[in-house]
């Protein structure tokens, strides 16, 4: 029998039984949407979720051990020799030193050329750490050198992209300030600051001057509360005012691949040193319980489908008793017993087929609708993202294919009953 | 058309056997009317069925339209019942969701290759003016009368243009004028060189035929 031919028949049949169909494909589209609803705003959140607590996956943080046993081990300071042992672990494919500025650095102006109402008299205090170019590939604009410009020039600085939303989000709406606008519009800013200036007067240097920071770049790498620096102003600076070397204050180690992040943080301690994976770990529980609350509701969707199938089963099976003098009477007429079980099956992938395209059609638009509550609802809060469910055109694949497989695997059981229907005692 | 010889069918009922059929024969020629008799429960049906492919499970030789039953697959019975034989019933077996038209047309669906399908119009048409209901092509069986739903039943068994009816008390739901309108239909088609084997209990049927049989004991006689 022509696959055509079997589909009009089964579409026929489904027909002749209008509202039995219709209540079928109903069932199907209920679990079939379900499911769409569910993974979507699994998928959606899960997204939100990284956004807020972005962690590249093969970056390691390597910090000095609080326990250091000293050059015992090997560990202690991250010194250059620890950072090129580090660098040569397996799977390690680069690393970056970072070192904390111990000089204190103040901004008593806002930067020059923003129209930003800066508070007279504020001083902020900025957190800096030098960083090494390598880090921030990609985050610098073009034709930024990031170096040592020497005691007169501008100091090149990067700042976290994330500071910048926070800023906007929560510090300019709560002071009352003017908004920065977002992205590469602020690179090229120039900030006046004092070298050796603290609000905290014992920690004010003997020596304060005067210096500019240029902005070139915005990096997720760069800690939301410091400013990065070249590595070799750091080392200037601490020169300059007689710091004591000691050593880095952190390596980033980047991995050849995210499923050697494990095996390098287990050299990382061996050798001595510790790993700070907090950030990680909190990106890492979050997504689990995302994960884990989409799997349940996933699980949740299918139990529906099953539900679905079940009564499928039970009317097709009834059905096809009704109609066993028709089922007879095809095989009359030239139809063969597998045309019999595939005519069966083919009503409940047609059932299947139609509940699900209407239950992806429905989800599509829940989704949709779910996604404009959230967002008129929902205060602008910082790293609030654009949109809570995810809707990736394979979903409909997979709520079309789940809700086609739940029928069929139904009618297996109908469509065997229909085969056991013998004909010449049918209609004799 | 039809040779049978030494045909034995047996039904398990409970944990006895019942011999239905026990060491029959029967041979039929091209274009004859043949009635077969019996009490109700002596085995007509079964042997109808059974010479129209629908009971592949019996022992014996028999050899209908040129094929020999016992050997043929699954497949080759199935397209023997849609192309070789027309069955008609007692109780038309016509399928209610669909047109007169669409009901003569069924075997169609399951014809191998396209030809009968492109056809089915033109056959359809054929087989309903034959039987005298061109203009109810487009009816649903409820708005037929029992005698056309029979004569519709019976365009429906032409339709694939077999040489062989087999039609099982085909006049056992009707009136007497609708039932004899059947039994001169059935007697046209055989002077037009169909063979017909009708199983019946009415008088008025065996006589159409050219030849009656008695079934009894599992024999013809
Ligand atoms: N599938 C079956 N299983 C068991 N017994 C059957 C089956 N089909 C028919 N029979 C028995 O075979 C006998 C003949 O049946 P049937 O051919 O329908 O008789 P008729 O058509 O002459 O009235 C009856 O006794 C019936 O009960
Ligand atoms: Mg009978």
């Amino acid at each position: 029998m022509r696959a055509s031919a079997l589909l009009t028949l089964a579409a026929r049949n489904l027909r002749a039984d209008g509202r039995g169909a219709l209540l079928n494909g109903a069932a199907v589209a209920v679990g079939a949407t379900a499911l769409c609803l569910f993974l979507a705003l699994g998928m959606g959140v899960g997204q939100a979720v990284r956004q807020l607590f972005p962690s590249e996956a093969r970056l390691v943080e390597v910090v000095p051990s609080s326990v250091s046993l000293g050059p015992l081990l090997g560990g202690g300071q991250l010194d250059d020799a620890a950072v090129r042992r580090l660098a040569a672990l397996p799977g390690v494919t680069a690393a970056w030193p970072r070192m904390n500025l111990r000089v204190p650095l103040a901004a008593t102006r806002g930067p020059e050329g923003l129209a930003l109402n800066y508070p007279p008299g504020f001083v902020l205090q900025i957190p800096a750490v030098g960083v090494e170019p390598g880090l921030l590939a990609g985050a610098l604009a073009p034709g930024a050198a990031f170096a040592d410009p020497g005691p007169e020039g501008a100091i090149p600085v990067v700042l976290s992209s994330r500071l910048l939303e926070l800023y906007n989000k929560t510090i300019a709406p709560a002071w009352n300030v003017r908004r920065l606008p977002t992205g590469a519009a602020l690179v090229g800013l120039e900030l006046p600051v004092k070298v050796g200036f603290s609000i905290v007067p014992l920690k004010t240097e003997d020596r304060v001057y005067d210096a500019r920071l240029k902005l070139s770049g915005l990096s997720d790498r760069v800690p939301v509360h410091m400013l990065a620096l070249p590595l070799d102003v750091v080392r200037r600076l601490h020169r300059e005012y007689g710091k004591a070397d000691q050593g880095y204050s952190a390596v980033t180690l980047q991995a050849a691949s995210a499923e050697e992040v494990p095996s390098v943080a287990a050299a990382v301690r061996r050798s001595g040193f510790a790993v700070d994976d907090a950030d990680r770990a909190l990106a890492e529980r979050a997504g689990a319980a995302v994960g884990v609350a989409t799997l349940a509701l996933s699980f949740l969707a299918l139990l529906m489908l099953a539900v679905a199938g079940l009564a499928i089963a039970q009317s097709l099976l009834a059905s096809v008793r009704a109609r066993a003098r028709e089922i007879a009477l095809l095989q009359a007429v030239g139809a063969t017993r597998g045309d019999v079980r595939a005519l069966v099956l083919a009503e409940a992938g047609l059932l299947g087929l139609g509940g699900g395209l209407l239950g992806s059609a429905l989800a599509r638009l829940c989704a949709a609708g779910v996604d404009r509550a959230a967002l008129r609802l929902l205060p602008d809060f910082p790293f609030r993202p654009g949109s809570f469910v995810h809707f990736p055109p394979w979903l409909w694949a997979v709520g079309l294919g789940v809700a086609v497989l739940a029928a069929v695997v139904g009618a297996i059981g109908p469509a065997a009953a229909a085969t056991r229907i013998d004909p010449a005692r049918t209609l004799a | 058309m039809i040779e049978l010889a030494g045909i034995v069918k047996r039904f398990r009922d409970a944990d006895r056997e019942v011999p239905v059929l026990d060491g029959l024969s029967l041979s039929v020629a091209d274009g004859e009317m043949v009635a077969v008799v019996g009490a109700s429960g002596s085995g007509k049906s079964t042997l109808l069925y059974l010479v129209g492919g629908l009971d592949a499970d019996f022992e014996g030789q028999a050899r209908v339209a040129g094929r020999d039953l016992g050997t043929l697959s699954e497949r080759e019975r199935a397209t023997f019942r849609g192309r070789e034989v027309g069955f008609v019933f007692q109780s038309f077996n016509l399928l209610p969701h669909l047109t007169a038209m669409e009901n003569v047309c069924l075997p169609a669906w399951f014809a191998e290759g396209p030809a009968l399908r492109a056809e089915a119009p033109r056959r359809g048409a054929e087989a309903l003016r034959r039987v005298g209901l061109l203009e109810l092509a487009g009816q649903r069986p409820a708005r037929l009368s029992g005698g056309q739903r029979q004569r519709v039943a019976i365009a429906r068994a032409l339709f694939a243009g077999p040489r062989l009816l087999l039609a099982d008390e085909p006049t056992g739901n009707l009136d007497t004028r609708s039932g004899e309108e059947i039994i001169d239909l059935f007697g046209e088609l055989s002077r037009g060189g169909m063979t017909v084997l009708v199983v019946t209990h009415e008088e008025r049927v065996s006589r159409a035929a050219g030849r009656v049989l008695r079934l009894e004991a599992g024999r013809l006689a």
